[in-house]
């Protein structure tokens, strides 16, 4: 470990508050057709905003309905095929409409082109397509949900949805495979704004993680999104034409299902993840005040998890009759793809050591996501094993480790994202005891509901049972006591992000006293972004030196004010910048 | 379901049959590593979270880009304790797909939404389900799926329609239960008593329904049990005729002897128009395309229900391919069950009907003269 103490450059002093302007992109033009035919990336993504946050509810009401049900041994409130219905439309909803679209849509539209200082995305109108694309897909999902419900699970494993489920399976899937198609065009916009749309000076090596882990996501969804289409495709012709392609009775194969599903679906959770560990990197530096640990192991630890997770597919299948081999093979890819994860979670605590870290509600968000999604990760393992899936395989395990990972993990992450940006897509701040309220209330309420679900799978529960021997109650009691908190924590944003667009107090350019060069420019920002064309000088997360990526100085960290004003000596204090001690470890 | 509260769960599962025993050391061996890999993560982020928390005066961090020796560290120390479970768990699943050659055999048959056991001496139990979907003759049959204790046994299961999965947590054994295709796993019980089976792959409006017994009960009871005698499946347990005997009495009925002769036929002036079928199980049959498949349980049925699939090199397809609308699961178990009973020279002939043929004449069944191969197996 060498230490270098100072000869560093001596950084600029921050710039001044950038005028609020009177227009930004929220009140250049106003009416409906200026947001239904709107192809400004930042509108799009408030568009998406609204839609999966309707989504979200949905699902999170069927959630309910499932949690309540399993109250009694019996059945506390709905007939068994109205539970069917209800966890379907719980998985289907959350995981087509919400997590999948969730911080790519909304995150990856609004900030892709401000982190890499270009005006729009690549492709305006197709951006724009794709949110009607997906919202086209979301209403034949809704019918389907409306029009008798869907009885499948989200999984649609036929022949049953094929040949002998009675319920709306087919606009249900219709949906899916439509809203596959603004995942791609997302994708798609994505990838080439990554590519050929960066500011002079913004080289690969110093986009911000966000953006590399947004541009491992596309790829998922360009090459995983379309073998689901064609999958669901034929599905529907087994479903509508009688044409034998999954059902043995007329011909078909059910376990090639699985394997196109899961060719898909399995990469589908990468789509849903990578892009919170996106977000968990730009939050942990920002209130760590910190440079990344392992700038090169995190973005390509994000691009080898896109990679790696092609080829486990069938770790899903393990007791679903395929060979002997294929699943000695598939087993040891899932221990490699496991390793990316691992390397991600311990960079970022190393990324907390010796910081100075302040506990807003964004680092509330993301230190919770670190702590639940350990654990959904490390019980992956068991599941990864096959000794031991053979057992857990189907049954309540899988749900709380499930759910570790796409609620602790991805909604956590989105969460964090959302009270990060927020200032930044609104203009306002929120209220501070509210939002860290609510963070604290979510991760104990989370810890209450799966947990015991763990306990459950490992006695053996099944998944989507309404009725299940007595003494299981217990266990379903305790989660579901967990899930009303859990539901209360949600609520909670809902109300204090919906007050502070009335009432919050306007927030500057760079609240957080953050790098990227999404917080150069006003908040919100005007409709093209910059005024100027943003020159890139070094990487992001220049906290230590107190600069941002455009090689100016940053204003005070949120709270500074609240120290003992002699202490302010700090780089980013008030009388400027000075030699401090650089350290470079290994 | 079994009846009763059985009280809190214990901290350890229920655990009888050898699998179970293999599954809990794998399982908290993983816990531990696992357990301690979080509380070590949790550890570090709550020392870093207390101890660099922002102090007045302390704004300044210093510039530190990463270590590789330290990313060496944490990459391949989780993969290497990773690749412990991958062998630990491949040691386990190998035994828990590959069931010992002599191991008698049980054949469960999966439906919307129940259970079907067939043993080789007859013996049918519907291990369970929902009532609403039996015939009033299942629901006289609902008991358990007996197994003999510290004894394997191979469970061979087929679905008839969607896929379900039979799990038996105390056994931590599942294996999923597939339409048109044969799939085997097997278990040595350890412990006496009645443990649950589940449906664990979801199908349908009764799924959560769809649950069974398992009995396991002293090897000796077990050979009585399939000798028709005691009632340790909780149902009549009538012994009428072994499995290859009610096929047998399928093959009659379908005439499968009209065109696959035995050998004793041939020659005496009739020309078969069907490979003889005596002798076959277990064999390797050259496909035509010059590819030869080994005659097992798969083999047989997809000959049955789908002829076309594999032609036999040197025969025509003649085979009408209506046998999978007119047999039923059941009855294929019980055919494969005489395929394999048969050996050269044991296939009765054509002029030796005792069971009349589909569509026949109710009074023209002949007298039952002949001796039923099987028996007791």
């Amino acid at each position: 470990m060498s230490i270098v103490i100072g000869d560093t450059p001596r950084t600029a002093p921050p710039p001044p508050e950038p005028e609020t302007p009177r227009r930004s992109y929220l009140n250049e033009t106003s009416g409906f057709w200026s947001w239904a035919l709107t192809v400004d990336h930042k509108r799009i993504g408030i568009l998406y905003l609204v839609s999966i946050t309707f989504f979200f509810l949905v699902g999170g009401i069927a959630a309910g309905l499932v949690r309540a049900n399993l109250l009694t041994p019996n059945g506390a409130i709905l007939t068994e095929d109205q539970y069917n219905k209800a966890f379907t439309a719980h998985g289907v909803v959350m995981l087509f409409l919400f997590l999948i679209p969730s911080i790519p849509a909304v995150f990856g539209n609004f900030l892709v082109p401000l982190m890499i200082g270009a005006k729009d995305l690549a492709f305006p109108k197709l951006n724009l397509a794709s949110w009607y694309v997906y919202m086209i897909g979301a209403a034949f999902m809704v019918w389907g949900l409306l029009s008798g419900g869907i009885d499948t699970g989200w999984t649609l494993y036929p022949p049953y949805s094929s040949r002998f489920s009675h319920s709306s399976v087919a606009p249900g899937v219709f949906g899916v495979f439509i809203t596959g198609f603004s995942s791609i065009m997302t994708g798609l916009n994505i990838m080439v704004t990554v590519h050929k749309m960066r500011a002079p000076g913004m080289t690969w090596g110093r986009l911000p993680l966000f953006i590399w882990a947004m541009y491992a996501t596309s790829f998922i969804q360009l090459l995983g999104t379309p073998v689901v289409a064609i999958t669901l495709l034929l599905l529907l012709v087994e479903r509508l034409a009688g044409v034998g392609i999954f059902d043995p009775s007329i011909g078909g194969d059910p376990v090639l299902y699985q394997h196109l599903f899961w060719f898909y679906s399995h990469p589908a959770v990468y789509i849903m993840i990578v892009p919170g560990m996106g977000v968990v990197s730009e939050v942990l530096t920002c209130f760590s005040r910190k440079n990344i640990f392992g700038y090169k192991a995190v973005a390509w630890s994000s691009v080898g998890i896109a990679v790696v997770g092609f080829l486990v597919w069938a770790h899903h299948m393990f007791v679903a009759g395929i060979s002997y081999y294929s699943a000695l093979l598939f087993s040891f890819l899932t221990m490699l793809v496991a390793v990316p994860s691992a390397i991600k979670v311990f960079n970022w605590v190393a990324t907390l050591y010796r910081g100075s870290i302040t506990f807003q509600a964004p680092m509330m968000f993301t230190l919770a996501f670190l702590v639940l999604f350990t654990v959904g990760g490390v019980t992956g393992m068991f599941l990864a094993t096959m000794g031991t899936d053979i057992h857990l395989h189907d049954t309540y395990f899988v749900v709380a480790h499930f759910h570790f990972v796409m609620v602790g993990g991805m909604v956590l992450a989105y969460l964090a994202g959302i009270h990060f940006w927020w200032p930044k897509m609104t203009g306002r701040m929120y209220s501070d005891f509210w939002s860290k309220t609510s963070a604290t209330v979510i991760f104990v309420g989370f810890f209450f509901t799966f947990v015991p679900q763990f306990v459950l799978g490992y006695h053996g529960m099944p998944r989507r049972y309404p009725n299940y021997p007595e003494e299981f109650q217990v266990y379903n009691v305790l989660s579901t006591a967990g899930a009303s908190i859990l539901g209360v924590g949600y609520l909670m944003p809902a109300v204090y992000l919906t007050l502070s667009l009335f009432f919050g107090p306007k927030a500057s350019a760079n609240p957080w006293s953050a790098t990227g060069l999404e917080w150069q420019v006003p908040s919100p920002p005007t409709v093209f972004n910059f005024e100027y064309l943003p020159i890139t000088v070094c990487g992001p997360y220049e906290y230590a030196i107190g600069v941002d990526q455009m090689g100016r100085g940053l204003p005070e960290p949120p709270g500074a004010g609240d120290d003992n004003p002699a202490a302010k000596v700090g780089p980013t204090g008030p009388i400027g910048a000075r030699p401090k001690e650089t350290e470079v470890v290994g | 379901m079994l009846d009763g509260n059985r009280g809190p769960l214990p901290a350890i599962a229920e655990r009888a049959s050898v699998m179970a025993d293999l599954f809990e050391p794998l399982f908290w061996y993983i816990t531990a590593w696992t357990t301690a890999g979080f509380l070590l993560v949790c550890a570090l982020l709550t020392w870093c979270c207390v101890a660099y928390r922002r102090k007045p005066g302390r704004i300044s961090t210093p510039r530190i880009l990463g270590s590789h020796r330290l990313e060496l560290f944490w990459t391949v120390t989780p993969l290497l304790v990773f690749l412990t479970f991958y062998a630990w768990g491949v040691y386990v699943y190998d035994y828990a797909v590959h069931p010992p050659a002599d191991a008698p055999e049980v054949y469960v048959i999966g439906k919307q939404w129940m259970w079907k056991a067939q043993y080789p001496n007859g013996q049918r139990v519907i291990i369970g389900g929902n009532p609403k979907n039996m015939t009033e003759e299942d629901r006289q049959n609902i008991g358990a799926l007996v197994l003999p204790l510290n004894r394997p046994v191979k469970v061979t299961f087929i679905s008839e329609d969607v896929i379900h999965d039979f799990g038996v947590p105390a056994f931590r054994q599942k294996i999923d239960v597939i339409p048109g295709r044969y799939v085997s796993t097997w278990y040595q019980p350890t412990k006496l008593g009645e443990f649950h089976v589940f449906c664990d792959q979801y199908c349908g409006a009764w799924h959560s329904l769809m649950v069974g017994k398992i009995k396991v009960v002293p090897a000796a009871e077990f050979d009585a049990f399939l000798e028709g005698k005691g009632g340790a499946q909780g149902s009549p347990n009538p012994v009428d005729g072994s499995l290859a005997d009610k096929g047998w009495k399928h093959f009659q009925r379908l005439e499968c002897q009209s065109c696959h002769m035995p050998n004793a036929a041939i020659g005496t002036g009739k020309h078969p128009r069907a490979p003889n079928l005596e002798g076959l199980f277990g064999r390797d049959v050259p496909i035509r395309g010059g590819t030869t498949i080994r005659a097992d349980e798969q083999y047989l049925r997809d000959s049955i229900v789908n002829p076309g699939k594999h032609i036999v090199e040197g025969w025509e397809r003649a085979m009408p391919g209506n046998y999978g609308t007119m047999v039923s699961e059941e009855d294929l178990n019980a055919l494969i069950a005489y395929i394999k009973w048969l050996r050269p020279g044991t296939q009765l002939g054509p002029n030796n009907n005792s069971v009349a043929p589909y569509g026949a004449p109710r009074e023209t069944k002949a007298p039952e003269t002949n001796k039923s191969p099987g028996g007791k197996q």
